[in-house]
């Protein structure tokens, strides 16, 4: 094991996306009726049935024009198949999700976009991506998960910088 | 903190351009020109939508009639947010320039990083307006609360100069 990754271990942090693991604790922020707000995200995902899915950013291209179009395709038929609460998280601030969430359609097709604004949680699942000169710095890979009372069940995770596996028909298809 | 008298530290910020983002040196784009430099603590907050970044849009031809080569507004954000920012809020059509500075580094070399994690944001710009005469800061007006927008207004700017 490597020496960072004995300290992970030691500090109990798993890195990397594998099914049957507990999604890490973290708090996340969110856009509620006045202004942001934190959100557990171990809370909301406790005792129901949640789609989570991230991306490397708000307004950028493929994010917008083909990841979350897919889960607003696929919103009802996760519902049908007993889906709670369907989950955006990306490292942006709530202010950029909520604009993104409503020019996009997903807040309207009941899409939650969640903020992972200091990139914890996407540290601590081993997720960084980093293009400096698209000015992405410390966002997310792309991967699509189905978690049942917090833990993972089902995962898809993309190569860095592709929109393949992690579409909401992909999941869909995992189901 | 930056002071009026200055030298605008050179950075590199990002534009959107029609093939993806573009490297911008601040020091070329500030060298020999008249130019205006707003920057606000980040793209579709309260403030920032409705005020601060408006009343740059209002008062963009007053600043042309005073010989302002450019007005750049420069946020803690990406790119791709500034771009979509200047879009919906009309700032692009008024011939503002969006300049993202995603990893604060010209914010934090001015000395105007601030971080509100109960928010999610995290080294953002203060709230200031000023005034850079081939690179030297002229007039610098510097917003006492993130939440305010009256000093570093647009209006505030074009009536000192």
């Amino acid at each position: 094991m490597s020496a960072k990754g004995r300290r992970n271990f030691e500090k109990g942090i798993r890195m990397g996306i594998t099914i049957g693991d507990r999604l890490p604790e973290a708090s996340l922020v969110g856009m509620g009726e006045d202004g942001p707000e934190m959100v557990d995200l171990a809370a909301r995902l406790a005792g129901r049935k949640a789609v989570v899915f991230a991306l490397p950013g708000a307004f950028t291209g493929p994010c917008t024009t083909a990841h979350v179009p897919s889960f607003i395709r696929t919103a009802d038929a996760f519902r049908a198949k007993g889906v709670d609460e369907i989950i955006c998280i990306a490292v942006n601030d709530p202010f950029t999700l909520a604009a993104w969430g409503e020019s996009t359609g997903a807040t309207a097709a009941g899409i939650t976009m969640l903020g992972d604004a200091d990139g914890a949680l996407t540290r601590a699942l081993g997720m960084v991506f980093t293009a400096p000169q698209l000015g992405l710095i410390g966002r997310s890979n792309r991967y699509a998960v189905l978690l049942d009372d917090g833990v993972i069940t089902h995962a898809n995770v993309d190569e860095p910088g592709t929109c393949d596996i992690s579409t909401g028909e992909a999941l869909l298809a995992t189901l | 903190m930056i002071a009026v008298g200055d030298r605008v530290p050179d950075a590199e910020l990002l534009r959107m351009g029609s093939d993806g983002p573009e490297t911008i040196r601040l020091g070329e784009c500030l060298a020999g020109r008249k130019v205006v430099l707003l920057a606000l603590p980040g793209a579709f907050t309260p403030t920032c939508d409705a005020a601060h970044l408006p009343s740059f849009i209002r008062t963009k031809p007053g600043f042309d009639a005073k010989g302002v080569d450019e007005i750049l507004c420069v946020s803690v954000n990406d790119a791709h947010v500034m771009r979509y920012w200047g879009e919906m809020s009309g700032a692009t059509k008024a011939g503002i320039t969006m300049l993202a500075d995603p990893d604060s580094a010209f914010t934090k070399a001015v000395g105007m990083e601030f971080s509100n994690p109960a928010v999610g944001f995290r080294d953002r710009s203060r709230r200031y307006a000023m005034l850079v005469e081939d690179g030297i800061v002229a007039v610098l007006n510097v917003e006492e609360t993130t939440g305010q927008c009256e000093i570093s207004a647009g209006e505030t700017l074009l009536a000192a100069i």
